[in-house]
């Protein structure tokens, strides 16, 4: 069999066989996605920068605001294309839903309420361990900033 | 094609001893019989003899000591590095190894899509692209941050108006 | 008792240059015939066989006896001399000079059956036919006339099939029959 083997046509066959699986598996559907999501409060109150925030100052600089304050961190396992809500300050909810996972990139449906009231539904594609901000809502003389990651499990 | 034909087509066959036991003794028996065959046969031996006869006189003439003294004379002579490499590049390009060039391209090619589908340590890109984004009426604003390409949605406080703490941000313009 | 041809690569592997050398006194005068029926210049074959047994040398670490070491240095033997005849910029008739000197040479040779002068011609123009032969028809019948090699150990020398060392033999004996029946 070994001498088989040095045949390089069927080596190159069971070569790109393998890699050609190993693409397909990788692109095949994650059992569930963790997804973090930090609830953060900008303001112009101060320059205060929240330590628990290390590693955000990059991704926050567009917004201008002078303070960034860590709020609430909530990381929940969302099973694939499963729904999980996230509670967030101000008596809002942030539903997250799993879509989608191509090109190690996952889709997600989020839905942000007050209450009730839709404020904002949009799908979008992140990076594998990658994040997204949405932020604007009002909140204790500031904006909610949200920062949602996801990691594909 | 005569019989005569078909055994001259066999003859060096034969006499290499390369023909099966019974096509062996058809053309041997032939042989025997057959004049044109047997002159066949004879310039074909007369061939070989020759030739070989004359290299096998040269080689005799060949001494040993010279021989070895010249060879040892290489091993021991130190070789530029360049003809070295050369010497290696030149053994890599026969024909088997090019044979695995062309799987080898292939997985290399392959290897670098799926390269590229996966970050790289340092090099991570957040891109992020939105399908669809309904605000319910309220004016947005979509952000791509530049040094680690995060998305940002940001969602104005009321349908009309703008935050003031997004100004510049905006003035980037959209993200897509 | 005398050790086989393996036992020497395995010694000149571990290192013993004696070992090398017995090896280079067992074939020297092999490998310079077919090197000489491939090139038909002494000095060109004489250059081309030291060659040979210096790239072996380097190569012997590699060497893991998946064929026997007489077809493994006939290999490098014939892959040097086709470079050397593709390099060769010498005109053939350079070839008759050395036939000259070579047949001086002979003569004072005492067992030499083909001193007759008769022979003198084809030997002449069959080296003008030989060389007229392609580089792999060339070595086919080198490897078959000198060494009586069958055609399976002529296939892994020249890395082809038994099949293709037929047909080459087959064709390169017809082509030198046909330009030398005069002289036969």
């Amino acid at each position: 069999m070994w001498k088989k083997l040095r045949n390089p046509v069927l080596l190159f066959s069971l070569v790109f066989v393998s890699v050609a699986g190993w693409l397909h598996a990788a692109d095949t559907a994650p059992q569930s996605v963790q997804v973090t999501v930090r609830s953060i409060l900008a303001g112009n109150n101060n320059d205060e920068f929240d330590p628990k925030l290390k590693g955000l100052e990059q991704q926050l600089k567009p917004l201008k605001h002078r303070s960034f304050r860590a709020l609430k961190d909530e990381t929940q396992t969302i099973p694939w294309q499963g729904s999980k809500a996230f509670e967030i300050p101000g008596g809002r909810s942030l539903t997250i839903t799993t879509r989608e996972f191509q090109n190690n990139r996952i889709g997600l449906e989020i839905r942000l309420t007050q209450g009730d009231k839709p404020v904002i539904d949009t799908t979008v594609k992140i990076a594998n361990k990658g994040s997204i901000i949405l932020g604007g809502p009002a909140h204790e003389g500031g904006s909610l900033v949200l920062s949602i990651s996801a990691a594909a499990q | 094609m005569s019989q005569c034909d078909a055994i001259q087509e066999s003859i060096g066959r034969w006499l290499d001893g390369e023909l099966k036991a019974t096509d062996s003794e058809a053309v041997r028996s032939h042989i025997a019989g057959c004049p044109d065959c047997g002159a066949a046969r004879r310039r074909l031996e007369k061939i070989h003899s020759t030739f070989g006869g004359h290299l096998r006189a040269e080689a005799s003439q060949l001494e040993f000591a010279p021989f070895w003294r010249e060879v040892r004379r290489r091993i021991d002579e130190k070789r530029p590095w360049r003809e070295d490499l050369f010497e290696w590049v030149q053994s890599q390009l026969t024909a088997p190894r090019l044979a695995w060039s062309v799987p080898a391209a292939i997985v290399l090619v392959l290897g670098l899509i799926s390269f590229a589908k996966w970050p790289v340590d340092g090099q991570f890109s957040n891109y992020a692209s939105v399908e669809s984004i309904d605000t319910h009426g309220r004016n947005v604003a979509l952000l791509r941050e530049d040094e680690t390409k995060t998305t940002i949605i940001w969602l104005y406080q009321d349908p009309e108006g703008e935050n003031e703490n997004v100004e510049e941000a905006t003035k980037s313009g959209p993200a897509f | 008792m005398e050790l086989s041809d393996w036992q020497l690569v395995e010694k000149c592997q571990a290192g013993d240059a004696d070992a090398f050398q017995e090896l280079v006194s067992r074939y020297h005068q092999k490998v310079f015939m077919v090197i000489l029926g491939l090139l038909h210049n002494r000095e060109d074959a004489l250059e081309v066989a030291q060659e040979t047994f210096f790239r072996a040398y380097r190569k012997i670490r590699s060497f893991q006896g998946g064929s026997s070491f007489y077809t493994w240095i006939y290999r490098i033997a014939v892959n040097n001399a086709i470079d050397a005849q593709r390099k060769q910029k010498r005109n053939p008739l350079d070839f008759h000079e050395n036939i000259d000197g070579i047949f001086a040479a002979r003569n004072e040779v005492a067992n030499d059956p083909f001193a007759d002068v008769h022979d003198r011609e084809l030997r002449e123009n069959m080296s003008k036919a030989i060389n007229e032969l392609t580089p792999e028809h060339k070595a086919v019948i080198v490897l078959r006339t000198i060494e009586g090699m069958s055609y399976k150990d002529i296939g892994e020398i020249l890395g082809c099939s038994e099949g293709t060392v037929m047909s080459r033999l087959h064709y390169a004996r017809k082509k030198l029959q046909d330009k030398l029946r005069a002289y036969l």
